[in-house]
């Protein structure tokens, strides 16, 4: 209808294909050489690279590793999220305050708190152990067991991000409309009831969104693992942005590590996509 | 000044919006456009407007061609249905907004402003928020931004249908007053209710399913109504219509009912025909045809009564609250004197005489 | 039953809103120690269980070069955050405005698809682009500066400037827009005059999460930066990996954490006014 509208659409458009398109073709052609410290430069290879990475198990693991870890955090930081929410949403005392602390971990620099905690999991000089031997159990060894490790990962990522999910679902719960409880309540239905037939299935939506939200953050975890386990003990929390990290710009196998990383995005983005179906397919027609 | 429309045609995701219109509007003409909803009005002042462009036709003003003129250097102003006022703005400031973007300074702008605010009584109110006002206020606020341009086209689509009954008829006179000052604009109104049209208007024109029915003065349109889905559309309730065939000298419908010709009917030739009768025109005569109640609204200080019998079903308007139950047995006087005869086709081929109407 | 519920309820909003606080409460703590309060195990209440000091904290103003600059990389996360989340808000709310009233086609390209396209940039992992941006940088000589950084971060925040704003178009009726037009606005106009007065709650929140998720990078502010330049969570970490004791090490995290969680009780205030309801889906 007008030539203005591409005024308001060019200049961000633009300026982002600019800088993202670029070096994703860039990183595409340098899948294609063999490019490192030895021989640094664009020359062609051909499919050397990915032929190397299909028989990388260390990537492979990688892969099943961030998945584990990232579905693992991102249901207990809903599950935990929506068991918040519900408690705050109706009525509580200093029903803001709590509203406002449990925003606060969300907001920090995720980096840096998990500086904190790596103090926070040293076995013998953390609060971490001292709090567990309180409770009557032995000592953990939260970073220097592979196990443990990746446990550690988890909580760091829930204390870090279950605000995410309670934000979100408590602005879910606060929109909905009121009619359908008092509904099921004249029909007799109790807490658990109303909350199975009512409350989850309008909050679907909501819950999808986020859930995939997190999950695509998720999926890059990578600054934790640098800082708290450097990837270890061995290679227990090594995710993949990890270990692609390591090859590309540790050990400079630039054309290696382009490879895995577009594999990597690759899949990221099948997986995300299957997952965000499957989840509207199983909690949209719930009622 | 003129604006002419020919064959403006707009279908979108399959369904035609617009089928072959032309119109033709003229200066200081007060037009109300008449139809169901989804009939194309608001469609059609959209188009007018500049807001929608159309798959093929052609739109002229004195001659120039419309439609390439953006909508930002018209001169149009409209009224939505929705109140539509910038929140962010006071009343005033709201008012005074489109004289602001055609360069009229501060000053003068607000002046003229606070004068159309007084036309339509709401200078007390200047420095509210559109939030702070009532739905009949927003809407009056809407129309005195509309008017205070003295754009050459003003358009307004079905304005007063979100406001409620009272209001709504309060409204429409104050609009009817102050759209017949705007003798320099041409003036389009749509509305679903026939007696608006009929009261804002100078001249319908009646729409349906994208298409000009018949356009006309509220009378020739009321006691002339081009064809079936004209009377249906120009009467509330619409228009009853029971099939009969003429013969013998005689009109005769189904169920053996046989109703004496009328004078406006004495040159049709004898076949099958359709006759339109209004609700109001029907009556209760206990010696007339039988028919049995199935239904009685109250509307308002009158009655509205849905009969069955032999010939068919038929509305009844009649004066009063009455109470009828469902199953009555109510004699049903048809005064064929007060009959429309359409043909097969639909279109009129009699009408009655106007000056014959009860009062 | 009732009172059970209850207890339970508060049990459980105080747990939780225990362990939220742990975290900080302990590296406040500490930042207050000394050697003693830390090597002979955790230790928690200053007074009792170890002698306070302010060595902590006086570290981190110390000019002398003994001392942990942390202003430095305060400023460069402060030019950089908001520069970059300043100029993609402006980008992404034009694009975002652009994408909500108007159609676009190139080829088989829509609108739809061209929306989906910002918002999937999120996707994208870091690592994808760090080599890439790198090179990129370097050949631009922008590799350790500032101007460098803030073009890596519009390409990570813009996308999210373009994702709440997209959203909160949609949900300004169209005839608003409309008739600012009929009024005689063209569309610029109407943008800047009607829409954009009535944005505010939808450019806070886009605003915010810009400046959060500028704020908290680390990956690109550490792969794209080494010496010169040196923003805060860089420099945090970098204390990590030294032998920096615990105690300047917790004054210099709570100090970059802090500004943030004075954001967390403005975004808390605009929650309870209702305004985010609408714009975070």
């Amino acid at each position: 209808m007008t030539r203005q509208k591409y005024l308001f659409l060019l200049p961000g458009l633009l300026v982002l294909l600019a800088i993202i398109l670029f070096p994703l073709l860039f990183t595409i052609r340098v899948s294609f050489s063999s490019w490192d410290v030895a021989q640094p430069g664009l020359d062609w290879a051909g499919g050397r690279n990915y032929a190397l990475m299909m028989q990388d198990g260390r990537f492979w693991q990688s892969l099943l590793r961030l998945g584990f870890i990232a579905v693992a955090a991102v249901i207990l930081q809903y599950v935990i999220g929506f068991g918040l929410a519900l408690l705050v949403w109706r009525d509580v005392v200093l029903k803001r305050f709590i509203r406002v602390l449990f925003l606060i971990p969300m907001m920090t620099t995720p980096v840096i708190m998990s500086v904190i905690w790596r103090t926070i999991f040293h076995e013998s000089l953390g609060p971490a152990n001292d709090l567990v031997r309180l409770l009557g159990f032995a000592p953990m060894p939260w970073l220097s067991t592979g196990g443990m490790a990746v446990v550690s990962v988890i909580i760091v990522e829930v204390w870090q991000w279950t605000p995410f999910m309670f934000l979100l679902l408590l602005a879910g719960l606060l929109s909905l409309p009121r009619e359908p409880f008092l509904a099921a309540a004249i029909d007799g239905a109790g807490p658990l009831r109303s909350f199975m037939n009512v409350t989850f299935p309008m909050m679907a939506p909501i819950s999808i969104a986020a859930l995939v939200i997190r999950l695509i953050e998720s999926s890059k975890i990578m600054e934790t693992v640098y800082v708290m386990t450097s990837g270890g003990p061995g290679t227990a929390t090594e995710t993949s942005s990890y270990y692609i990290y390591i090859r590309g710009l540790r050990e400079f196998q630039i054309g290696y590590a382009a490879s895995l990383s577009l594999t990597y995005l690759i899949i990221m983005i099948v997986c995300l996509t299957v997952i965000a179906k499957l989840l509207v397919r199983f909690m949209i027609p719930r009622g | 000044m003129t604006l002419t429309a020919q064959n403006l045609s707009l279908t979108i995701d399959g369904t035609p919006h617009l089928a072959g219109v032309d119109i033709a509007l003229a200066r200081g003409g007060l037009y109300t456009v008449l139809g169901r909803t989804l009939a194309g009005k608001t469609t059609l002042l959209r188009v007018i407007a500049g807001l929608q462009p159309v798959d093929e036709g052609l739109l002229t003003l004195d001659g120039r061609d419309y439609r390439a003129l953006p909508v930002w250097k018209r001169s149009v102003a409209m009224v939505y249905q929705q109140f539509i006022n910038y929140p962010h703005l006071d009343v005033l400031a709201n008012v005074a907004f489109p004289l602001r973007r055609l360069g009229v300074g501060a000053a003068e702008a607000q002046r003229r402003a606070r004068e159309t605010l007084a036309r339509v009584g709401l200078q007390a109110f200047e420095n509210r928020r559109p939030s702070q006002l009532s739905g009949g206020q927003q809407q009056r606020v809407a129309l005195a931004r509309a008017l205070v341009k003295n754009a050459d086209l003003l358009l307004l689509d079905e304005p007063l249908v979100n406001l409620d009954y009272k209001l709504r008829e309060q409204l429409r006179e104050e609009f009817r007053s102050l759209l017949a000052e705007q003798a320099h604009s041409i003036v389009v109104y749509t509305t679903t209710d026939p007696t608006e049209a009929m009261l804002l208007g100078r001249t319908i024109s009646v729409m349906h399913e994208g298409r000009i029915l018949q356009v006309g003065s509220p009378a020739a349109v009321f006691d002339r109504p081009a064809d079936i889905r004209v009377a249906g559309i120009i009467n509330d309730p619409p228009m009853n219509l029971l099939d009969g065939i003429i013969a013998d000298g005689a009109i005769r419908l189904a169920g053996d009912i046989r109703l004496a010709l009328p004078r406006h009917m004495a040159e049709i030739a004898p076949g099958s025909y359709r006759f339109g009768l209004r609700a109001i025109d029907a009556g209760l005569r206990a010696d007339a045809v039988a028919m049995r109640v199935e239904l009685a609204e109250i509307s308002g200080s009158e009655t509205l009564l849905h009969v069955a019998g032999g010939c068919g079903r038929l509305v009844l308007q009649i004066e009063g609250v009455h109470g009828y139950a469902i199953g009555d047995r109510v004699g049903v006087a048809l005064p064929s004197e007060r009959m429309f005869v359409f043909g097969q086709d639909g279109r009129l081929l009699r009408a009655p005489h106007s000056d014959d109407r009860r009062s | 039953m009732r009172t059970l519920y209850l207890l339970f309820k508060y049990a459980a909003i105080l747990l939780w809103s225990g362990f939220v606080v742990g975290p900080f409460l302990w590296a406040l703590s500490t930042s207050f120690k000394t050697a003693n309060g830390v090597m002979g195990g955790p230790t928690y209440i200053p007074w009792l269980q170890y002698q306070p000091s302010l060595e902590g904290w006086r570290v981190l103003v110390r000019t002398d070069g003994t001392g942990i600059d942390i202003v430095g990389p305060y400023l460069s996360s402060i030019v950089v955050t908001f520069s970059a989340s300043a100029i993609s808000l402006i980008l992404g709310t034009l694009a975002a405005y652009g994408l909500s009233r108007f159609t676009y086609r190139w080829g088989f390209v829509k609108t739809s698809d061209i929306t989906f396209f910002f918002i999937s940039q999120r996707i994208m992992p870091p690592i994808v682009l760090a080599i890439p941006f790198f090179l990129m940088l370097r050949f631009l000589g922008l590799l350790d500066t500032i101007a460098g950084l803030i073009l890596v971060y519009i390409a990570l925040l813009l996308p999210i400037a373009v994702w709440v704003m997209v959203d909160f178009f949609n949900n300004v009726p169209k005839q608003i827009d409309e008739m600012a037009m009929i009024d005689g606005c063209t569309p610029i106009q109407t943008f800047l005059r009607v829409i954009l007065p009535n944005s505010l709650p939808g450019l806070v929140v886009a605003g915010l999460f810009c400046i959060i998720f500028g704020w908290n990078d680390f990956f690109f502010a550490f792969t794209m930066t080494f010496t010169k330049t040196q923003l805060l969570p860089v420099a945090v970490v970098a204390l990590n990996s030294s032998v920096t004791p615990w105690w300047s090490l917790s004054a210099s995290a709570l100090v970059s954490v802090v500004p943030l969680v004075i954001v967390a009780f403005l975004v808390e205030r605009f929650l309870s006014r209702g305004n985010l309801a609408g714009a975070v889906r």
